[in-house]
Parts: C-alpha cells; structure tokens; sequence
C-alpha cells in the first residue's frame, strides 16, 4: 500500500517537559493504524501536532511523500486531516446543521444557503451510514450521535485521514459495534483512520498496524495480526504487567448509605435520577457501572450532601442526616473524591499542604483558638508527612497543586479524603487520565479502606475498573437501576447488555 | 400629561436611547467573541473627549464622531492585546482601561484649553429629516426627524440581527464566543476573530461617547459618560444577547432617563437628586426582574490558550 | 516559591518605573523639563513637615477604599462600590454627629459606629442582589454609587444644608477624631487604616475563616464540595469590604474633612481598585501602594504651581501603573514566558 503520512523525528516540550520526544509514525492509504499508550504517553499531543494544534519543537511532516508544514487547524483541514477530539468539539448551543458548516469555505457567498448545503450533508451521511437530525440542538443528542455528528463535520470537510481519539470511551457496546462498522466503511472508500486508544481487545479487533507510544516515545510498530494483547500490554507499560486480583467481600456489615427511592429531575435522561434505592455497607465496595451521563454524577453529589433529592429518602448510618449539606455529610465521616479533580477536588491557586488540611483548618492539629490562630508549622510537618506516606511528588509542599500532574493531585485528594478515616469513601471516576501506576496506587488505596471497614461507593465509566473492584455491582442506565449482580464471578455479559438499557 | 409632553418624552427617550444602544451594541459584538469588556465607560469617555475636540477644531460633528470612533479603537487595542495576547483577567483589564482613558481625556483636555479656562462650545449635529417619512401623522416628527446617528444605529440592530442569524461570518464569530477550540479545529482562526471583535466593539463605545459631546451637549466635562457603558452592559444582559433585545433594553432605560428629565422640570418640591436616580435604579430593578437564568456565550471572560495542555 | 514572591514585587516595582519614564517623556513633549517636574513632585511631598503630614492625610482614605477592594476580591468578588460605601459611611456619621444635638468623643465612637454600619449595609444590598438573582455585582455596585452620590447631593443641598452655599454644617470641634500632633493634620485615623490593614491581612492568611474565604475566592466548586457556605463567605465579603469603606468614609469626614461638600470622595472607588490590584491583593502591600498615590497626589499641585505641569498628568501615571502592572503579571503566566523563565532560573543554579 502506498504511504499517506509519515511523521519523523516529532518532539513536543511543554517547559521542562517533553509530550513527545523524536517520534516516527506513518500512516498507509486505506488502513487503520492504532497508536496504543497509556495515558500520558503523548498519543493526543502527537495528533495535536498532526492538526496543527500544537507546533512541534522539533521534527518534520510529509504527506504523499511530500514535506509539509501545518501551522495552523484551518492548514490541515485543506490538507485533508480531519480529527474527532475525545472532548467533543461541538457548540452545545448550535444546531447541527450549524456546527457542520462551521469554518466552510466551499463557496463565497456570504449567506448560509440552508437548502443545498443539507442536501450535500444528507447525501455523505446516507454514504456512511452516519444518521443524524440536523436541526435538533448538539445539547439535545446523545454521546453516540454527538460523535457521528463529529466524524461528519470531518468528513464533509473532505477528510482522507481521519484521527479517532479514545472514540469508544464515552460509547455503550452497541454503540460501538456501531462505529466498527463505520471505520469498515470508511476503510472500504479508501479513507485513513488513525484510532487512538489505551484498550488492547478493541485495538486488535479494528486494527491493521499499531504502533505503541510510551512516556513521550514510538516503541515500535507491529502487524495487528502477528501479535498478542499480552504482548501490547507489555511493550506498552515497558514491563511484565500482572493484573492484580483482589479478593471479594460477601459478608458486609452495617449499612452506610442507604437510599430509599431517590429522584432527583425525574424526566431527565441524562443527568436525573428516577427511584433509585440502593445501599453501602461498611467493608465493602458496591460499584456502579454505566456508561457516563446516565445519572452518576448526580448521584455521587447526592450522596455527598451537594445537592438535595428531590423525592424518597436518604439514610446515613439508620438516621436522615441532620443537615442535608457537604458539612453535615462530612462531619459523618464521609469522603469524597469528586469527578473532577480541579473543578470539585482541588483549589489549584493554593498550595498542597493547604489543600491537604482544607477541611479541617478548625481542628486543634492545626489551629489554636477554633480556627483564629492557624498553626503554619504543624500544618507544614503534617503535610510533609502525608507526601511521603501517599508519595507525591512534588517540589515542596508549598507548591501550587495546578502545577501537579493529574496523577499527584489525585493521590493529594486520596490523601485529605483518607485521613479523614471515613466511613464511606464516595469515589467518582478515581482513575480517570491517570498512568498505570497511579492507577494501581488508588485501587489499592481503596482496597486498603474496605478492609479496614469503609464503605465504598465506587462510581466509573471504566467497567474493567468495576469488576475488578466491586463487591456488589449496580448498572446506572437513564437514572435507573437495571440490575444488582454479584461482584464475585459478575455474569458480564448480562450486564455489559444493561448498560445499554436492555 | 398633554400630547405635547408626551411627544416630547418620546424624543427624548430616543435620544437618551440612542447612546446606550451604540455602546450596546458595542459589547454585543465585544462578548459574542468571548471577550467581556467592562472598560467601555473609559473608552466612551475617550471618545466623547476626541469627538468634542474635533468637532470643536474642524466644526464638522460627522467627522468627530468617526475620529472618536478610531480613538476608541485605539484605546481598546491596549485591552485587547493585554487580553488576548497575553491573556490577562479580562474584568481586571477592563477596569485597569476604565481607569486610564478618562485620566488621559481629562489630560489632553487641560492641556488643550489650560488649567483654569472658561468653558469652550462646540457645535451640535444637525437633525436631518427624511422625507416622506416625516409626514406620517402623529408619529413621523417624533421618530424621522432625528440625527444622523440616530438613524445608524438602528440600522445597526438590523444589520447586526442579520450577520449573526444569517450569514457564515457571523455563524463563525459565535462559535468564537462558545467554544474557541471547537472553532479553531474548524479552521477559523480564534485570536484573529477575537481582535476583529475588539476593534469593533472600541470603534462603536468610541462612537457612543463621541454622540455625548457632538449630538447631546455641546461641551466636555470629566464625568459625561456618567455610568452609561455599565449601564450598557446591563443592556446586553437584559437583551438576553440578542440585537432586537438590546434595543428594547436601551429604549427602556432610555426612556426612564427620559421621565426623570421630565419630572425634575414640573416638579420643584421634591429635591431633583431623587429623580436623577431613576436610571440606575430602575436599571437595578429590572435586572433584578430578569434574574440569573440565562447566560451569555460560554466562553465569555475565559482567556484563550492555544497550545493549553 | 521565592522567585515568585520575587516577582510579585519585581512586577509592581518596574511597572512604577516604567510609567515614570513615560510620564517624563509627556512632560518633557509639553515643553517642560521632566527632571525639575519631578523635582517639584517630590519636594512637595517630603519637603516640609507639613507636606509630610499631608501625604499620611491624604492616603488614609485610599488605604480604606484599597482595604474594601483587596478584601471582597479575595473572595472572588470584584466590589467596585467602594465610592458609594464610603460615601454612606461619611454621610452616617456626619448625620449621627449633626443630628445626636451633643458633643465628645462618645459621639465620636457613635458616629464611627453609624458610619460603619452603613457601608456594610450599602454592601450588603449588592450582596443580596448576588447571591438571591446572581447578578454580577459590577454592574449593581456601580449602579449604587451613582445612587449614593445622588444622596449625597440631596443631602447637602438640602437635608442638612447649611447657609446659601451648597454645603453641609461642619462636625462640631469635640466630635471630630483628635490629632496625633497638635500642630499637624494627622489624626488617629490614620492609626485606625493600619490597624485595619494588618487586622485583613491577619485575617486572610492566619485564620480559618480567611483560609475559607480565599479558597470562596479561588474555586467556589470546590469549596462548596468541601463544605464550606459559598453563600455566606459571599456575603460576609461584601458586607466586611463595604463597612471597611464605610469606616474610611466616616474617619474621613470625622477627622479630615468636617462638611459634605460638591464632588467629596469622588474617585475614590477606581482608587481603590488601582490600588488593591497594583498591590496583588496584598492587604499590607495595600497600604503601602496607598501612600504611594497620596505621595503623587500631594506632589502634584506643587509640581503644577511650580512647572506648570498639570496635576493630571499624575493620574495618568497611576493609570499606566496599574496597566503595565496587570499585564506584567498576566504575562508570568503564559506558557512561552514560563519556558522563558524556568530556563532562566535553571540556568543560573546549574552554574
């Protein structure tokens, strides 16, 4: 097959850092080539440089053999690269129609000319199988049209290679099984389809080629067929990799939380909650699996006190909590690690050590007077303890967490939420855009909570995270429970099934 | 109140109007690009400062109000480079130009006409009528025997109505203002689009101040602007971001600035401060009305970083 | 850490610098000369005891004003009402010390007392606008300066008018705050702004409470999820930052002024917001930037009697301060100048 695209000698510096360091990649005409990392390991930068996003500091592009500079989106939109971002790039508060046209260039009358322009668009999504409403508002639709909405804004753009980033990762099974059949399609047309993903079984189903990234650097490319997931996943994390198995409790002990049919929006799909009743005992891990959007992060903020509910009942150790407010949940000993770690978690313009007592400035520990006199030096010692005990790194405890990697901000929130002793850990998204040994730290950390007696409400769009974990596994469908199954030997199949709703 | 008030309290509120809805219109365009510029009471004052002193020099009040109008351009290129080259706090920023354009006004000012001067005159802009139009009974004096600028800017709410509802161009200039990225990876080119919004927006504040000293009164004082580029930006917040809605904003708190001229000549017992507050009151009153529950472009005030990891 | 306390002086200090150097050239483009300009500016600042002790007058009521700013942008709230609540404050106090129809220093007390609670009130109003209907209290704090200074016009042409002159009656002799120095105008108000700006800067940095409001300040998300009332530290912002002012308003018109008088304290509110954001939101910095303007102040009629150099070409200075001292300190933050820096710095210790 005859060569598209090479990239060579590509590297990436964000101040001290290198994202990419001196990497080859080249793509073939008509196939589909995988670019396998873990997070962090410079996959999204490379194709930021490829769009012309980001400038490389070093290296060089060629497309048709021919050397290229992409200075700039618009610059590679001509050329023919097209790329679905895995934070869509969609205006919520336009139609479809209007963020397929966005940026057009195709003819120079200055009004939008609404009839011929939906006719081209219905033509190509008829081609690809790409059904979408065009008038309906981008707020309106679901993930899965969202990214068929994606993929024909490229498209129509006249895309011949076309980057995928994480696409599976916010899609239910069948949705996926959807988009296969699409990259099929557009593979058959002759179309390049550069698939960016950190999971190993989807990777081997849709690939040709795949080459593996790893801290910033191409570690080789292999034949999709000629290699095995273990063999991915070692290259890939740069050593033998053994999944730990943790053992299941069966036996919990007193209730937690408990909720008694709980709504909250009702007639919301996404994001409401519709008579969920469900609870968490002390010493285990109930996970809720779900697709995201279908109601967790209310129900994680519900059950932090954040927001109310707005019918049925939620119990806190047998009793209605007294104030329904995050400083009532707190003084009860409950946690929680929020989904968003610099939105909810984290205040980024303070320093660590203030972040790790930031609930308990008041506590005699750290202040003499009810909290009129701060005591800097304890304060100081403490946290200087807690970064070696959770090993962050950083250079002082003084340093403003924004600077953090995302993976040491987390282990700053696991370390505030786990001192705290908590008797229910809410834990949302724990692992989200962490590298593997992160990744491993937390599960451990949370592991180490259930069996010293903590409850664990363990919210995550990562179903492997869930089974892994879970003692009890609940699915979040449209606000709905669909299902209880049991942590030890979970039948997946069935439940991979309820995810989807049916 | 006879016919003859009442007319006269329609002027009136067109004219008060009409400041207001140019200036409006000028933080439309301003935060339809994500950039929130609570500068525009500086940059009013600028130009109420350039437009006075040409019109005072050249005596033609048509090429004072566009010399106010580059004036004001200049003066927010300062806050536009600032904000989105260097990225700085967009309300920092407009308030560091709302401190900066009036000083440098009311230097230029002392400097042209001295320390102590008597006061200096200039002249007003001619109504002019149209034709036809003026004939219409009742109504026709009132609304089609007005000042040039008058007209404009209605016109402008039209033009302005069309370009973001109709045209690519406009299409492509709100994508700016609710999502930058999403905007650049559809090749249109963000920083550029956010200048073009700004020399806009300073070129039509410069001109709503320039319309204080060349259409309202005739001369320059420190304070003229008098808190009407807030009051515009209520407009905008009022008029939900949408051009028709900034125009009934500005009737509205034009036409209370109307009555409080009319109650404060038919009445003498009461102190006329009272009635002066009837602006801003009212515009307090009717944001309170309103409330929080809709929003303005999404990426309004966030700074732009291209290359954000 | 310490390279960027570093520049968090560095920034200010250049950007002083700066708008000196272009406020030279101005002078010097008028026919004038600069260096003897600059000359007269600081002999009538420190030449004389007397010119001394007006500086220190004339900067108390900029340390309130940049007091009531820091303070209520430290919880993320950009009060530019700072006017209008010293206003009411001066006005209450006045009022209080007319109209009680005695005087001695517990009037005084009183009086201050009046002047506070007004301002605080004058705060609370946008307070309430903020967190009942969420509206943005730039445009609400602005809209009641106007009001207050329409009542304050009411009330010196006619509440409390004295005489044919547009002028209130003045504080009686025992009512107003003592002098420091018998032959100077320094007051003990001036012991009071201090004492203010170090009981803030206590508060913001070595309390519970000042923790809770900045991190309000910083990321309302994240401090409503850690339990914390948004809400409440909101409005505690307002109400704190406007009786500050309200307090300056009142130990003003107590100690220096005496009478309401057309255009009193005008200005004083984007005072305090050039001065609070030249000091990064540094309570004792605040003070100190404070003095700073009063120096320029105080300076500059001396410079125009004696150069013929108009007194605003200072508030253009001060203008090109706080421009020059923004855009620096935005500039520390973009990710070309960070390169720029961290390669800078890294240099120096590997050598």
């Amino acid at each position: 097959m005859e060569e598209l695209l090479r990239m060579e000698g590509i590297s990436k510096q964000f101040g001290e850092f290198f994202a990419n360091r001196n990497v080859c990649f080249e793509v073939r005409a008509g196939e589909v080539h995988t670019l396998l990392g873990e997070n962090g390991a410079g996959k999204s930068t490379l194709m930021n440089v490829l769009v012309g996003l980001y400038q490389p500091t070093s290296g060089s592009i060629f497309l048709h053999g021919k050397k290229v500079k992409i200075d700039s989106p618009a610059h590679a939109v001509k050329l023919g690269i097209g790329m679905v971002h895995q934070h869509f790039m969609l205006v919520e508060a336009m139609t479809v129609f209007e963020n397929i046209i966005l940026g057009d260039r195709r003819s120079k009358k200055p009004f939008i000319d609404v009839k011929e322009r939906k006719k081209e668009i219905l033509e190509l999504s008829w081609k690809y199988g790409l059904n979408v409403e065009l008038d309906e508002k981008i707020t309106n639709i679901a993930v899965g049209a969202q990214q068929r909405v994606e993929i024909l804004k490229a498209l129509y753009r006249g895309a011949e290679l076309l980057i995928l980033d994480e696409p599976t990762a916010a899609l239910t099974d069948v949705e996926v099984e959807g988009l296969y059949s699409i990259i099929e399609k557009l593979k058959a047309e002759g179309k390049s389809i550069v698939f960016i993903s950190h999971k190993m079984r989807e990777v081997l189903h849709v690939s040709d080629r795949i080459t593996i990234l790893r801290a910033g650097e191409a570690i080789c490319t292999l034949d999709a067929d000629k290699t095995t997931s273990q063999e991915l996943a070692n290259l890939m994390i740069g050593r033998e990799l053994s999944e730990p198995i943790y053992s299941k409790v069966t036996q919990p002990g007193d209730p937690v939380i408990e909720f008694i049919n709980v709504s909250y929006k009702k007639s919301f799909k996404h994001g409401g909650l519709s008579e969920v009743s469900l609870r968490v005992a002390k010493g285990e891990i109930l996970g809720i699996a779900g697709v995201d959007g279908n109601g967790q992060s209310q129900l994680a903020q519900i059950a932090a006190g954040v927001i109310v509910n707005e019918s049925g009942e939620v119990k806190l150790k047998g009793k209605k909590p007294s104030t329904f407010a995050p400083r009532g949940f707190i003084d009860e000993r409950v946690s929680l690690i929020p989904e968003d770690r610099n939105l909810m978690g984290l205040v980024g313009d303070m320093s660590i050590e203030d972040n790790l007592v930031f609930k308990s400035t008041e506590d005699v520990r750290f202040s003499n007077f009810h909290g009129w006199l701060l005591k800097k030096n304890a304060i100081r010692q403490y946290s200087e303890e807690l970064r070696d005990k959770y090993d962050i790194r950083c250079q002082s405890v003084a340093q403003e967490t924004r600077n953090l990697s995302g993976g040491n901000q987390q282990k700053v929130i696991l370390a505030r939420e786990l001192e705290a002793e908590p008797d229910l850990l809410i834990a949302v998204h724990p692992t989200r855009g962490l590298d593997i040994g992160a990744t491993r730290y937390v599960r451990d950390s949370m592991i180490e909570a259930r069996d010293k007696g903590c409850g664990v409400l363990l919210i995550s769009a990562d179903f492997d995270e869930v089974l892994q974990l879970s003692d009890r596994i609940i699915v979040l469908f449209e606000g709905q429970i669909m299902g209880e199954y049991s942590g030890k030997n979970p039948p997946i199949q069935e439940i991979s099934l309820a995810m989807a709703g049916k | 109140m006879d016919g003859s008030t009442i007319s006269d309290l329609i002027i009136a509120t067109v004219r008060m109007a009409t400041p207001l809805l140019i200036v409006a219109l000028a933080e439309l365009y301003s935060e339809r690009a994500g950039m929130v510029n609570i500068g525009l009471d500086g940059i009013m004052a600028f130009g109420a400062l350039v437009g006075f002193l040409v019109c005072y020099w050249t005596g033609n009040p048509y090429l004072a109000v566009i010399c106010a109008a580059v004036a004001g351009v200049g003066v927010n290129m300062v806050y536009a480079f600032c904000t989105i080259t260097l990225c700085a706090n967009q309300i920092v920023y407009g308030m560091a130009i709302n401190i900066f354009a009036p000083a440098l006004a009311s230097f230029i000012y002392r400097v042209v006409f001295g320390v102590s001067s008597t006061l200096a005159q200039a002249t007003l802009m001619k109504t002019v009528a149209i034709p036809v139009l003026k004939d219409i009974p009742l109504f026709g004096k009132l609304l089609f025997d007005q000042t040039p600028m008058v007209y404009l800017s209605y016109l402008l709410v039209i033009i302005t109505a069309i370009y973001f509802n109709r045209t690519k161009s406009g299409l492509n200039y709100k994508a700016v203002g609710e999502y930058p990225k999403a905007a650049e990876t559809m090749g249109i080119n963000v920083i550029r689009q956010k200048y073009i919004a700004c020399i806009i927006c300073g070129f039509f504040a410069g001109a709503g101040g320039a319309y204080l000293t060349t259409c309202y009164v005739n001369t320059y004082s420190d304070g003229v602007v008098a808190g009407r580029g807030f009051i515009a930006l209520a407009a905008v917040i009022f008029g939900r971001w949408t051009s028709p809605g900034v125009m009934m904003a500005c009737l509205l708190f034009g036409f209370f600035d109307a009555l409080q001229l009319r109650l404060q000549i038919g009445s003498n017992l009461i102190p006329y401060q009272l009635f002066q507050m009837i602006p801003y009151v009212m515009t307090l009153l009717a944001l309170t009305l309103l409330g929080n529950k809709i929003s303005g472009p999404k990426a309004n005030c966030k700074p732009y970083f291209r290359e954000e990891r | 850490m310490l390279k960027k306390n570093f520049m968090n002086v560095l920034i200010p200090m250049l950007s002083i610098l700066l708008a000196f150097i272009i406020g030279m050239i101005i002078i010097l483009c008028m026919g004038a000369n600069p260096i003897q300009a600059i000359g007269f500016l600081f002999r009538g600042a420190f030449g004389t005891v007397t010119n001394l002790s007006n500086t220190v007058v004339r900067s108390m009521p900029l340390i309130f004003c940049g007091l009531c700013t820091c303070f209520a942008y430290r919880c993320g709230i950009f009060n530019l009402g700072g006017e209008g609540q010293f206003l009411m404050g001066a006005m209450a106090a006045l009022a209080v010390s007319l109209l009680i129809g005695a005087e001695g220093p517990w009037v005084t007390v009183l009086a201050i007392v009046a002047g506070i609670l007004a301002g605080g009130f004058w705060g609370l109003l946008p307070g309430i606008l903020k967190s009942w209907r969420g509206l943005n209290e730039m445009i609400t704090t602005i809209m009641f300066n106007y009001v207050a200074v329409l009542f304050m016009g009411f009330v010196y042409t006619s509440a409390l008018r004295e005489g044919s002159v547009p002028q209130t009656a003045a504080v009686p002799d025992l009512t107003k705050i003592s002098r420091i120095f018998p032959n100077l105008r320094i007051t003990w108000g001036i012991v009071i702004a201090i004492l203010v700006g170090i009981a803030a800067w206590y508060f913001l940095f070595h309390t519970s409470k000042g923790f809770q409001l900045r991190a309000v300040g910083f990321n309302p998300t994240a401090s409503q999820f850690n339990g914390f009332s948004v809400k409440s530290y909101r409005l505690m912002a307002f109400v704190v930052s406007g009786a500050i002012a309200g307090l300056g308003g009142a130990s003003d018109i107590l100690g220096t002024q005496f009478r309401l008088i057309s255009g009193y304290g005008s200005g004083y509110g984007f005072d305090g917001v050039a001065i609070a954001l030249i000091a990064q939101l540094d309570p004792i910095a605040t003070v100190i930037v404070a003095y700073f303007f009063a120096v320029l102040r105080v300076g500059s009629t001396t410079m125009q009697v004696g150069s013929g150099v108009p007194t605003s070409v200072i508030d253009i200075i001060q203008a090109l301060v706080i421009i020059f001292a923004v855009a620096g300190s935005a500039m520390m933050h973009l990710p070309t100048v960070k390169v720029f820096f961290s390669n800078l710095f890294g240099k120096k210790e590997a050598a």
